[in-house]
């Protein structure tokens, strides 16, 4: 199973549609809120809903176009490229694949804050956009924004997602790509539109839980392999080619270095055992590395965790209230000034503009 | 050049020469050599020279070697296909019938030759003989059957640019060989040399005596454009029979007479070549063919060997034996399977059935000397890792081997020859086996053939038999010297209540025992008080830990603890509730109306 279905791929394509669809979502309930004078005009409104559809739309495909040719264009240029260092790159790559998915994944469970962040952002941009639109280029902007809007912020979170993905899965076989990217894609939207519909916050927030749970497994899992490829690099080095003659047998791995050896449910090779592999980095043949691996992931997980619990209930992270307090104050003192900027532009404009427009429609 | 030659001296000479004594005084120490023209290298050297001399006695002498261990290392030698009647203690392995002689010791060697034939002697202390210590040890027969002109030797080996002990230590016997690999050699020798002319006559009958004294590889032999008759095999005479090629492996000897051709134009090549299905790798630089040449005209051109299609050797199961015997009724059966498995430091080793050899502290001899006479019959006191058997005199003693590897092993056993009773093919796969099953035989020659050295077909099985009359302890094991430091071996105590009425140990064999600081006395764990008390004997490493452990089971529960710990901080994280965003949120705002926080914006 774990041949068709590459499990890190779905979690990160889960998470990046989850976020594109909650920009969506976001942007969609601004509208319904009247912005873009949508309230007086049912129209108006319809259009400017199906912009954010159409410009939604246009950014997936093109995305899927991109994600097309990269994915084809690696798998073309062939992968046997590694040789006898080929546990070396599974390890590498492992760990690349565990830092991208262990950093997004906490993220996930403050979808609250990121679609607070979202909001922010949207509106800044509509400001922005607004405020310097001069000329045909800028009428055009101005004209379309709603679904400018979407399309550039779908196509970011989709290239991420590409590059994220070519990240975790650089050696995963063609084919255990399609099903995962479905997958993902249909349970990202699933939660975007609960979202938007405004659904039981609770019953998504432990979904999301769990869903988070295993991508940590996931993580911890990857991460055990990685210290595992690399000790089985040196050992497949020490020894020579012989190695592979082993299959799960005596002299297929370092008596040295065994915490733990079956000789059988080997998790590169046999059936069933793999999908324990993928999930949860199983390994017949565990070294002092895998285990110790595994173990210290989890207890980074857990700080990490605590870290940002104190964080958020503080304000800051522990030993650090004073230079959080000056960060922060820096951060909000620059858009602060952002703002004021903004809003000052906005008064100039208004000045410009015919002065019996009370009401100009920039707001 | 001439071959070796051992002048016979006219043929017409009658009169048997009496009995008498030839000493070889011999200095053993480290030279320098180079026999392949590609690698100067150390070697175990006797005298100052190398290779070592070769040995030549007649029926009946007594042969004497006093040897002078001036090696940085300790050292023995055993004399191959010697029976050794009534003088075991000069059979030479180390902690069967002798303790390691000591560097800077003396030991003599002193007994009775009372058979005939082609035999080689070499070093029986581990490994050292592949360093070179070997050569040949001829016994003429004042009343040879044959006519012929000449009486010539021909050795074979392998040969190795690395010392013997550091490939078993670096390279062989650890974990990074996990399929027991053996080294691979570096080259072939004739004679210890390569391109050998060997100047004949023509119309000229030879006795040549090929002895095989390398350490891992069998080799064929042939002569192009000549045949030759088989005379001999390991010291017995057989029927003379026609043959074009030979394949002998380690420690095997062939007599053959070879008839030259009437003409001088022309110079003919012979051959050895390595049995490479022994080799696991063959690397490019790897010389397998060794060449050399019947000289007819010296002047002429010396050809390069032609290429064969395949190697079609006589199977030395059909020769008869002059002195015709038929198959013995077995007493006793000695059953076991050679397995080649791992141990727990990661390491291939050589099992007969689940049984490795391990060398006891006291050598076997001694143990049968120094324990109590109703003690030394049971083979418990033996040791557990030394695949003891105890046999009863008299008996015909019947050994069956099943080849449970799919490797080509040549077994001797010291002490001597055996009936060849039955000898199976190789299986037709990897996974198949032939087992003996003794209501079903196979062949069995009607008058057996007779040898001390016989090799087990790839996952097939032998049955040999012998007659338990010569007591002593004889050494039972494969003559692949790497097999060997695997532990492929076992210890037969024949007749020990005899072993202590006619054997006698002399007191420069003790000597060498004390000077070594080895023990003498007692059970196979030097236990001199009990000797059915074995605890400090030396064993096996443990086996391989299958399956979960302690150290495994700890493991996975703590792994399993910290995962659901992690996925519970987790699960706290995403339920916790989000004071600061709204907050954050709030402070960056400020004042820019949102629709939905407050209100229209003007």
């Amino acid at each position: 199973m774990a041949q068709v279905f590459e499990v890190s791929v779905f979690f990160i394509v889960f998470r990046e549609t989850l976020e594109a669809s909650i920009i969506i979502s976001v942007l969609l309930a601004f509208l319904k809120q009247g912005i873009g004078r949508s309230m007086d005009d049912p129209v108006i409104y319809k259009r400017l809903v199906k912009h954010v559809w159409v410009g939604s739309a246009i950014g997936f495909l093109v995305c899927l176009c991109i994600g097309g040719a990269f994915i084809g264009a690696w798998y073309s240029l062939g992968r046997d490229v590694w040789g006898s260092s080929e546990d070396l790159w599974e390890g590498i790559f492992s760990i690349i694949a565990t830092v991208i998915i262990s950093i997004m994944g906490l993220a996930m469970l403050r979808l609250n804050k990121l679609k607070e962040k979202w909001r922010v952002k949207i509106a800044a941009a509509m400001e922005e956009r607004n405020r310097r639109g001069r000329g045909m280029f800028g009428r055009f902007t101005r004209k379309y924004a709603m679904a400018i809007l979407p399309l550039i912020t779908v196509l970011r979170e989709g290239v991420e997602a590409i590059v994220f993905v070519g990240g975790v899965s650089l050696t995963a076989p063609a084919k255990a790509f399609p099903l995962p990217v479905i997958c993902g894609m249909l349970a990202g939207s699933a939660i975007g539109y609960l979202m938007y519909k405004g659904g039981d916050f609770v019953k998504i927030q432990y979904f999301l839980i769990i869903a988070t749970c295993f991508l940590y497994l996931v993580g911890a899992g990857l991460f055990s392999k990685a210290c595992w490829y690399f000790q089985n690099h040196n050992w497949v080095s020490f020894v020579g080619s012989d190695v592979s003659e082993e299959g799960s047998g005596a002299g297929s791995y370092d008596v040295r270095q065994s915490v733990w050896h079956v000789n059988c449910c080997n998790g590169e090779t046999d059936g069933g055992w793999m999908i324990f592999n993928a999930l949860f980095g199983w390994q017949n043949s565990a070294t002092y590395g895998s285990v110790i691996g595994y173990n210290c992931y989890w207890i980074a997980v857990m700080v990490s965790v605590a870290l940002m619990l104190y964080k958020e209930k503080k304000g800051y992270f522990p030993f650090l209230k004073s230079w959080t307090e000056k960060h922060e104050a820096k951060k909000i003192a620059k858009r602060r000034a952002r703002m004021e900027r903004i809003r000052a532009e906005m008064e100039e404009e208004e000045d410009r503009v015919e002065p019996k427009n009370v009401e100009s429609d920039s707001v | 050049m001439r071959l070796s030659t051992i002048l016979l001296g006219a043929a017409t000479a009658a009169a048997s020469v009496a009995a008498k004594t030839v000493q070889y005084d011999w200095v053993v120490s480290t030279v320098t050599a180079n026999p392949d023209d590609l690698y100067e290298r150390d070697v175990v050297g006797v005298n100052g020279a190398w290779p070592p001399p070769p040995i030549v006695v007649e029926k009946g002498d007594r042969l004497i070697v006093n040897m002078t261990n001036k090696l940085d290392q300790p050292a023995s030698i055993h004399f191959h296909g010697m029976y050794q009647n009534g003088t075991n203690e000069m059979d030479g392995p180390v902690f069967v019938t002798q303790c390691p002689v000591p560097s800077g010791s003396n030991f003599i060697y002193n007994f009775t030759v009372d058979q005939v034939g082609s035999y080689w002697y070499h070093s029986h202390y581990k490994a050292q003989y592949v360093n070179g210590f070997r050569g040949p040890l001829i016994v003429k027969d004042p009343d040879e059957p044959w006519d012929y002109d000449e009486d010539v030797y021909l050795t074979l080996s392998d040969w190795y640019h690395d010392d013997a002990f550091y490939l078993v230590k670096n390279e062989f016997l650890t974990l990074r060989n996990p399929t027991g690999a053996e080294p691979i050699p570096d080259a072939g020798l004739m004679n210890d040399t390569q391109n050998v002319k060997w100047k004949v006559e023509p119309n000229t009958t030879y006795k040549l005596r090929i002895i095989n004294i390398g350490g891992f590889v069998s080799q064929y032999i042939w002569f192009e454009g000549h045949d030759f008759e088989i005379v001999e095999v390991d010291g017995i005479y057989v029927e003379n029979q026609k043959a074009s090629m030979l394949y002998v492996t380690v420690a095997q000897r062939y007599t053959i007479l070879l008839t030259t051709k009437n003409t001088t134009d022309e110079n003919f090549p012979f051959m050895i070549s390595f049995d490479l299905n022994m080799l696991d790798n063959l690397p490019d630089t790897l010389q397998y063919n060794t060449t050399g040449w019947l000289t007819y005209d010296e002047d002429a051109d010396f050809p390069d060997a032609a290429v064969i299609d395949e190697f079609d050797f006589y199977d030395d199961f059909y020769l008869v034996p002059l002195e015709k015997e038929e198959p013995w009724e077995a007493d006793t059966t000695i059953t076991a399977t050679v397995i080649m498995d791992n141990l727990g430091d990661g390491a291939n080793y050589a099992f007969f059935s689940n049984e490795t050899y391990v060398a006891p502290k006291v050598p076997t001899l001694m143990t049968v000397m120094s324990a109590p006479e109703n003690e030394s019959t049971n083979a418990w006191i033996y040791g557990s890792n030394t695949n003891a058997h105890v046999l009863e005199y008299g008996d015909v003693v019947e050994i069956v081997l099943n080849n449970g590897d799919t490797g080509t092993h040549p077994f001797h056993l010291h002490g001597h020859a055996f009936q060849v009773i039955e000898r199976s093919n190789a299986s037709d796969s990897d996974d198949d086996f032939i087992t003996y099953d003794a209501s079903n035989p196979g062949i069995i020659n009607e008058y057996p053939m007779r040898r001390d050295t016989l090799y087990l077909r790839p996952n097939g099985y032998f049955v040999i038999r012998f007659k338990a009359n010569n007591p002593g302890v004889w050494f039972f094991h494969c003559h692949i010297e790497w097999h060997l430091e695997q532990g492929l071996a076992m210890t037969l105590i024949e007749a020990p209540t005899e072993i202590r009425e006619r054997i006698t140990i002399p007191d420069d064999h003790w000597a060498a025992c004390k000077a070594g600081g080895y023990s003498y006395e007692g059970n196979a764990a030097a236990n001199t008080e009990n000797y059915f008390d074995l605890t400090g004997e030396a064993v096996q490493p443990d086996p391989l830990p299958a399956g979960f452990t302690a150290r495994g089971i700890v493991a996975m529960v703590f792994s399993c603890v910290s995962a659901f710990l992690g996925m519970g901080f987790i699960t706290w994280y995403g339920m916790s509730e989000l004071k600061t965003t709204e907050h954050e949120v709030a402070q960056v705002m400020g004042e820019i109306p949102l629709d939905d926080e407050s209100g229209e914006s003007k």
